[in-house]
């Protein structure tokens, strides 16, 4: 028994890649559909887009590549859809280069569906160089940092940015961001310097990261990861992707607990285990260790 | 001569900048805004030459590589043709994406690659966690613990199953996360005035390139 | 208005001595002084006390019984800088009203924002502070620095190279020269390089940005010299890949897979490419050790790596290794600094928790010394 815990603790990795795998395969193509309590980080968006009237400018910034496009792109399809529901004037844009062919994808797509015409209830700004340095410029003279839209058009022209001249006119900003230029730049050179109201949407990994913002009301939303996204979904009645990627998630967790809980049964079964307790007079070692001939935290086992 | 422009003058200019932008932050004067303004913009104009200082590099390097048939340099030949081609493309396609071939190698290559590489981390989380989660001592059982409970808390299932649940994680994420993360802000914020400050006194040099 | 960029006007008036809730003041605003006026704003007389308005008590006059209205430009109504405008309040209580005299004002900009005069203080003070560290460094270089436990793990990753025989792979992280963590990484490269250069193991540095290369060029070619091994330094031991993130990633990467180096360094910030880093090195039976201030990342290499240095120890190693006295005037003044706002927080903490349970106002200049306002 104890020669196969150690064996086992030894597993080829290539076997916990097929499990992953196939926990991922199974519930998306047979879904269970389990309840999504929604968490009040993401009700604060909704609900101050419920709060808009229609007609207030709201600016979506997809500020994400296709890396991360699991994550945020059904946030983006959930967000525009609500802000086309409410009849809102949606300006989008990108800070990230690479981003740009799938934000224009998503903005047109939603648009599409809710007949909305673009110039005259939504604009794609399209992408700018700069970062932080565009939402400067935008905040000073929105036309001037973005002269004509992604389509060649003018935007002083476009009937959906009159009267907006910088983001001190935009009702409500929300940022979805997979790191930097992203929520953090939007607040440092943006909400904090021409006070418009902001909210963040990002990935499940940078999420923690923004909880201070949240908690200090810098950031008066946060949509984190696929959860988020499912979560935002549900608030809008909405059957997405986010919805339907929950199930594989919930079921990777429970493997990855799984495992976790093998290992740790294999490690104290193993041969030669001896499980240390805590010695304040040991240098402080974080590491985990490689349990292999040669690596340093052996002699500790 | 040519130390002035490399050394002083760029050290010079870094002062002068560094001391009229940290003071701009508080002069709300119009004045202020306008130079701001001026400069965000000659900023983003630096970054585009920035980008193309980066191909430039990149190709000088590749091509280095070509030239002296150093092993994988097929790879470098790659990098060539799949940049000239994508410039190529995206010129006949007038930069626009919806329906033309820039589009098509955005959605099939670019995409394609980018989500792969990144939906290795989560097999890689998966392979890190079998290996590394073990009680080896108090401090990582509590990391085990925690992790354990965030995992089974952030899913539909965990919170199915104890509802109870959720509302941990959310703490977990709420209190203790945050109150360590602004410690970690607080930290990262001081240094990085540090070595502004440094930058703009010039004690700091490192980022002119070379050594003194 | 006091502070800001011009284009508003800040009215104040002392209360009447007859104010109730019943009562109402009502603000008109004209461009001429004869009129014709426009009503801006109605409110109930027992609210918009200048006290209410939360500005600090360095540039504000808290002054109890004073009314106060803020007049901002809007889309209607447009206020431009150096022109004189009028202004005229009224009191009521629906059938009668008492209006005040007509005064004008000249919305002008302000030079300097007071409001915010404490971040300037607390900037001025931490840079003071660290500029001190770094004169006091320079005049007594062995200031006390605790031992980083993490640079025995250096040592030993070194060696386990060394006796194998095969490279030591070292990463700058994904930042460029600017950042702290990475001028720290290349510290620490110089001190490995020492090493190497002594034991003649092979060192691969690939790289993502192209300063970074030449800087760290320089570092390892000087640390071969101060190691008397001129002869062993190799030229392309620094390489550039690329630096679009996942495909830097994906060739080292491959260059671990297939050079099976001994010792993996992930020195300096990392983005979401640390997992995919650290975790094929661990696959391949390298010794790993990671020093980044990349929190969000941290997790990862804690995981996958044997010894992670964490945030500040990663600035630590580095000046107690190199000794230069910037790095240790900056690690001290950023200490000195931290143990300042932890001293603040702790009696902060108190003072608000008082001012809590006893309803007291008595703290409130204290505690907004340490607010952020606009």
């Amino acid at each position: 028994m104890r020669e196969l815990a150690g064996k086992l603790l030894r597993l080829d990795r290539r076997a916990i890649f097929v499990l992953i795998a196939l926990a991922t395969l199974i519930p998306l193509l047979y879904p269970v559909g389990l309840p999504i309590r929604v968490s009040p980080e993401v009700k604060r968006v909704f609900d101050h887009i419920e709060s808009l009237p229609a007609g207030s400018v709201f600016l979506l910034s997809l500020d994400f590549d296709p890396a991360s496009k699991p994550e945020l792109y059904p946030m983006a399809v959930a967000l525009l859809n609500h802000a086309f529901r409410r009849d809102l004037r949606v300006v989008t844009m990108t800070l990230w280069v690479t981003g740009t062919g799938m934000a224009e994808k998503v903005v047109s797509g939603v648009a599409s569906e809710y007949g909305k015409r673009r110039g005259l209830d939504y604009a794609f700004l399209g992408y700018s160089p700069g970062g932080a340095n565009v939402i400067i410029n935008m905040g000073q003279d929105l036309n001037a940092a973005f002269p004509a839209d992604h389509y060649g058009e003018r935007t002083a022209d476009l009937p959906v940015l009159r009267g907006v001249r910088s983001l001190r006119q935009v009702n409500y900003v929300v940022s979805l961001a997979a790191g930097t230029p992203g929520v953090e730049s939007w607040y440092v050179y943006g909400k904090e310097k021409y006070g418009f109201e902001l909210g963040g949407g990002v990935t499940a990994v940078i999420a923690p990261g923004l909880y201070p913002f949240l908690d200090t009301g810098q950031i008066n939303g946060l949509i984190g990861g696929l959860r988020g996204a499912a979560e935002y979904e549900i608030l809008i009645g909405m059957k997405g992707k986010g919805m339907a990627g929950m199930d594989a998630q919930s079921a990777t967790h429970f493997i990855i607990i799984g495992l976790i809980l093998l290992c740790n049964l294999f490690y104290v079964l193993a041969p030669g285990t001896v499980v240390r307790s805590f010695d304040p007079s040991a240098p402080l070692r974080t590491g985990s260790a490689q349990d292999r001939t040669g690596s340093p935290q052996e002699g500790q086992r | 001569m040519t130390l002035f422009l490399r050394r002083t003058l760029p050290l010079l200019l870094t002062f002068l900048f560094g001391v009229a932008f940290a003071a701009q932050y508080y002069i709300p004067h119009p004045v202020s805004e306008g130079a701001l303004t001026e400069i965000s913009v000659w900023l983003r104009i630096i970054l585009g030459f920035a980008m193309i200082l980066g191909i430039a590099s990149l190709c000088q390097v590749h091509y280095a590589k070509i030239r002296t048939r150093v092993a994988g340099w097929g790879y470098s030949l790659v990098v060539y043709l799949s940049m000239l081609i994508t410039v190529a493309v995206g010129f006949w396609a007038g930069g626009q994406e919806t329906g033309t071939g820039l589009g098509w190698v955005y959605t099939y290559t670019l995409l394609a690659l980018q989500g792969t590489m990144f939906s290795l981390l989560g097999f890689f989380v998966a392979s890190a966690a079998f290996r590394a989660f073990r009680a080896r001592s108090k401090e990582a059982t509590v990391l085990l613990v925690a992790a354990i409970l965030m995992m089974f808390g952030r899913v539909p299932l965990g919170e199915y199953l104890v509802p109870a649940a959720g509302p941990l994680a959310g703490w977990l994420l709420n209190v203790l996360s945050l109150a360590a993360r602004r410690g970690i802000l607080i930290g990262i914020s001081l240094g990085g005035i540090a070595t502004s400050i440094k930058i703009i006194f010039g004690i700091e040099r490192s980022y002119l390139g070379g050594r003194e | 208005m006091p502070g800001d960029s011009g284009g508003s006007v800040g009215l104040s008036w002392r209360a009447a001595p007859f104010n109730g809730p019943a009562l109402r003041y009502q603000v008109f605003f004209g461009e001429q002084e004869r009129g014709p006026y426009t009503q801006l704003a109605e409110f109930p007389a027992n609210s918009h006390y200048k006290s209410d308005a939360d500005r600090p008590w360095w540039s504000w006059d808290r002054t109890k019984n004073v009314h106060f209205y803020q007049v901002k430009s809007t889309r209607t109504l447009n206020l431009v800088n150096g022109r004189p405008y009028f202004f005229k309040v009224a009191l009521t209580d629906g059938t009668q009203s008492l209006e005040g005299p007509v005064r004008s004002a000249v919305p002008e900009p302000n030079l300097f924002n007071w409001n915010k005069a404490n971040n300037l203080l607390l900037m001025i003070v931490f840079s003071t502070l660290v500029l001190i560290s770094i004169s006091q460094a320079k005049r007594r270089p062995n200031i006390f620095l605790r031992r980083i436990p993490g640079l025995d793990a250096v040592e030993e990753a070194i060696g386990r190279a060394t006796e194998m025989g095969r490279p030591i792979l070292y990463l700058t992280g994904s930042d460029d020269m600017s950042s702290l963590s990475t001028i720290a990484a290349t510290v620490i490269l110089g001190q490995v390089a020492k090493r190497t250069a002594a034991l003649d193991t092979q060192l691969k540095v690939p790289h993502r940005d192209p300063i970074v290369m030449a800087v760290c060029q320089e570092i390892v070619k000087e640390s071969y010299l101060e190691a008397g091994r001129p002869d062993a330094y190799r030229e392309d031991s620094n390489f550039f890949i690329t630096s679009d993130q996942f495909s830097y990633t994906a060739a080292v990467d491959g260059i671990m897979l297939r050079e099976r180096p001994a010792a993996n360094f992930f020195m300096g910030f990392y983005y979401a490419e640390a997992l995919l880093l650290a975790e094929t090195g661990a696959g391949t039976g390298a010794i790993q050790i990671a020093g980044t201030d990349a929190d969000l990342q941290l997790p990862f290499f804690i995981t996958t790596c044997d010894y992670t240095l964490i945030g500040e120890e990663l600035y630590a190693a580095s000046a107690y290794l190199s000794r230069e006295p910037v790095l240790v005037g900056t690690l001290r003044g950023q200490d000195q600094g931290k143990a300042f706002l932890l001293i603040s927080m702790v009696i902060g903490t108190i003072l608000a928790t008082i001012g809590a349970f006893t309803g007291t106002q008595a703290f409130v200049p204290v505690l907004q010394l340490f607010r952020d306002f606009k």
